[in-house]
């Protein structure tokens, strides 16, 4: 029983790292930009069969890709940005609910037509191994990948904290308007923030791919989880986004494992509502006021 | 800005789902057909977009080769056949676009779709309005237990499948792991909507009778990124043999964390992803020895399913690639049947005629391209369609039962065992 424990904590962690990984993009784009990005799951995707053509024609291990994912992705987020945001940011809520909407559907499409329904995946010579901690087994790329969200979250949580930067994102994410006058470029620094998630979105595509699949819809259910993520944990803050991922990985994998596998998803958002409604701002969110949106 | 209210949001959200689904009519309707009552046009619905594109498409290609190679030998009786396709990605949408091919197109016979949430609700309005509808490759039963008149289906219902694995089991598997079927242990993990879940439901009523024992049944959401809890209960359970009913990506899923949490026991797909060759692609050798069930795919005894061949190089030349699955197959196969009782019926499209010649028509199993028989039942079930199991070998997916339609006998597999 220990054992089955030790276990489930293992893959809870691991899928956490996962999750949290995802959503670190959506982090940047929600906490400073305040756009609820429908498409993020779609930026992930992107990313996802950049890292698979990248190995599938070249033979670049996903690893290596992230060189050239995490650039080009970079590339789209301002491109989106720059004629998809930006042009509607004082518009009402609907639009923008509706143009992130029509971007992951347009996304969605772009990637049937140009690559087909198909599922891809990439197969690497150490996708399936498995490294043994006393009984325990962790499968490698999974364990990468955690290890790489934790490099990159201490990296995020210093660009955030101490570089100007940091500070002028978490200006804007606190009041647009007051920052502006303070002399900083919001609009500048909005392309820069969406392209930061769009690039963290690829890596975390890129990251993936040695153990996922990839097909043009699969960005619903990760826009889903990034966003309750990132609410959780509280908007614009990084360790939120850390620790919220590794709560909704933990509780997906105790769920699944000791109730049923098919009642994890809504074992973890009734933890989510729950934790909304004892503290609205999300689990480290700033308090009130940081919880609005861009609706406004 | 003023704060937007929640009724404002709610609408906007509403209409912004609406536009969604529009999308998907509007972008992509069905091609006018033909004009005076020259060819006969059969309203084709399947989904091309959306997340059941794949084997939508391949379905649809089925059915198509179909009907080119019946318009080159002459049509029936003498006209041309059209196709009036309409694209369904959602149930809705089969509803609506069900509802414009026989209101606006005037059409008197639907085929598709291949997914049964999607056959369930064109059929409804086909039976509604009286209308014919053959559905060529959806699998759940309720779709022909609901008894309507002018609904058929040529393929085998999921219960064929469930049927077909516990005989393989009983017959073969069991001695092979040393049981008796009443020693039997059955795990069964299935992705949780409606395909696996009534599946399932099938394994278990063929399962009792013959006293194979379900030690454990663990539904999971196909989407899931992580499988571990499904394998560590299955695990848990020890069973000989774990049947799964899954789409492409847990089935990828399942088999590489069954291995790298070392389950052990032999893994029994039902179809869907499965049979895919993405499937044994990815997994590699954790997939070798996998035995699979599902309609005939193409490493089968071909003087059991004449037509195949042929069907496979006409595939190849209108796609340029070899068929993604057996749907393909399928869809052919129940392509020609609605063709034939078209004939039968003098090229009528009227339900009752249609219903006189459904019912007088009967064809042998190892007469036609999938191996199947047809032979229809009062709900409109062809009861003589089989599903055949197969296994995974070298990469390869052989057919491995029954005898007449088996290229290799079964074995198992290392890993597996």
């Amino acid at each position: 029983m220990i054992e089955l424990i030790a276990q489930v904590i293992v893959a809870g962690i691991l899928l956490g790292g996962v999750f949290a990984l995802i959503a670190s993009g959506l982090n940047i784009i929600f906490g400073v930009v305040r756009i609820i990005n429908f498409a993020h799951g779609e930026l992930v995707m992107l990313g996802m069969y950049a890292t698979f053509f990248l190995h599938s024609i070249w033979g670049i291990d996903p690893y290596l890709s992230i060189l050239a994912v995490a650039p080009a992705l970079f590339l789209v987020g301002v491109i989106v940005q720059r004629l998809v945001i930006q042009p509607i940011l004082d518009a009402s809520a609907i639009s923008k609910i509706f143009a992130t909407v029509g971007l992951s559907l347009v996304l969605m499409n772009f990637a049937l037509i140009l690559f087909g329904g198909d599922f891809r995946s990439v197969r690497t010579s150490y996708s399936d191994s498995t490294i043994g901690i006393g009984p325990i087994n962790v499968n490698i790329p999974r364990l990468i990948a955690f290890v790489v969200a934790l490099v990159l979250f201490a990296g995020l949580y210093s660009l955030l904290r101490y570089t100007f930067i940091g500070k002028a994102f978490q200006a804007v994410a606190e009041d647009r308007s007051t920052a502006q006058l303070m002399g900083i470029r919001v609009e500048r620094l909005y392309l820069l923030a969406f392209g930061l998630g769009a690039a963290l979105a690829g890596v975390a595509g890129a990251l993936l791919m040695p153990f996922a699949t990839v097909y043009p819809t699969v960005g619903i259910s990760y826009t889903l989880i990034a966003f309750v993520v990132v609410v959780l944990g509280g908007l614009g803050n990084m360790t939120g986004t850390l620790l919220g991922g590794l709560i909704i990985g933990l509780t997906d994998s105790f769920s699944a494992t000791f109730l049923s596998p098919s009642l994890s998803t809504a074992t973890y958002f009734v933890l989510f509502v729950v934790v909304l409604l004892v503290r609205p701002s999300g689990l480290f969110g700033k308090g009130k006021g940081t919880e609005e949106v861009g609706l406004r | 800005m003023r704060a937007v209210t929640r009724r404002e949001f709610l609408r906007a959200s509403g209409a912004g789902l609406a536009s969604a689904a529009l999308l998907g009519v509007v972008g992509c309707g069905g091609q006018q057909g033909g004009t005076g009552g020259g060819p006969i046009r059969i309203g084709a619905l399947y989904p091309v977009s959306g997340v059941l594109a794949l084997l939508g498409e391949e379905s649809f290609r089925g059915a198509d080769i179909a009907r080119r190679q019946r318009n080159n030998n002459g049509g029936i009786a003498g006209s041309e056949i059209e196709y009036v396709r309409a694209d369904v990605p959602e149930p809705n949408v089969a509803r609506s676009e069900a509802e414009r091919l026989v209101s606006q197109e005037r059409l008197q016979l639907l085929i598709g779709t291949y997914s049964s949430t999607l056959a369930l609700t064109a059929s409804e309005v086909a039976a509604r309005r009286g209308v014919n509808y053959f559905e060529l490759g959806a699998i759940s039963d309720e779709f022909t237990d609901r008894g309507y008149d002018t609904v058929y289906r040529t393929n085998p219902p999921a219960r064929e499948f469930a049927a077909s694995q516990v005989r393989f089991i009983e017959e073969w598997l069991a001695s092979q792991l040393g049981k008796k079927p009443s020693e039997f242990r059955l795990a069964i993990a299935h992705e949780d909507s409606d395909y696996g879940t009534s599946v399932a439901q099938d394994i278990r009523n063929e399962a009792d009778p013959v006293g194979l024992n379900i030690v454990s049944v663990e539904p999971y959401d196909a989407e899931a990124s992580d499988l571990t809890p499904v394998v560590l209960r299955v695990k848990k359970s020890n069973p000989d043999t774990v049947i799964a009913v899954s789409y492409a990506q847990d089935a990828i899923l399942l088999s590489r964390q069954a291995q790298q949490q070392d389950l052990g026991a032999p893994i029994f797909g039902t179809g869907g992803g499965h049979s895919l060759q993405t499937f044994i692609d990815t997994v590699g050798e954790a997939g070798d020895g996998v035995f699979n069930v599902d309609f005939t795919q193409y490493e089968v005894n071909k003087q059991f399913t004449p037509g195949l061949q042929e069907f496979v190089d006409s595939y190849k030349q209108a796609y340029d690639s070899d068929p993604k699955s057996g749907h393909s197959l399928a869809n052919f196969f129940g392509a020609n049947i609605v063709f034939d009782i078209l004939e039968e019926a003098k090229g009528s499209l009227e339900s009752d005629r249609v219903g006189k010649a459904v019912n007088a028509y009967t064809v042998k199993q190892g007469t036609t391209a999938t191996g199947w028989g047809v032979d229809f039942d009062e709900n409109g079930q062809n009861t003589s369609a089989q599903p055949f199991v197969m296994q995974w070998r070298d990469g390869n997916l052989v057919t491995v039962y029954p005898e007449e339609a088996a290229v290799m006998e079964p074995k198992l597999v290392g890993s597996s065992g």
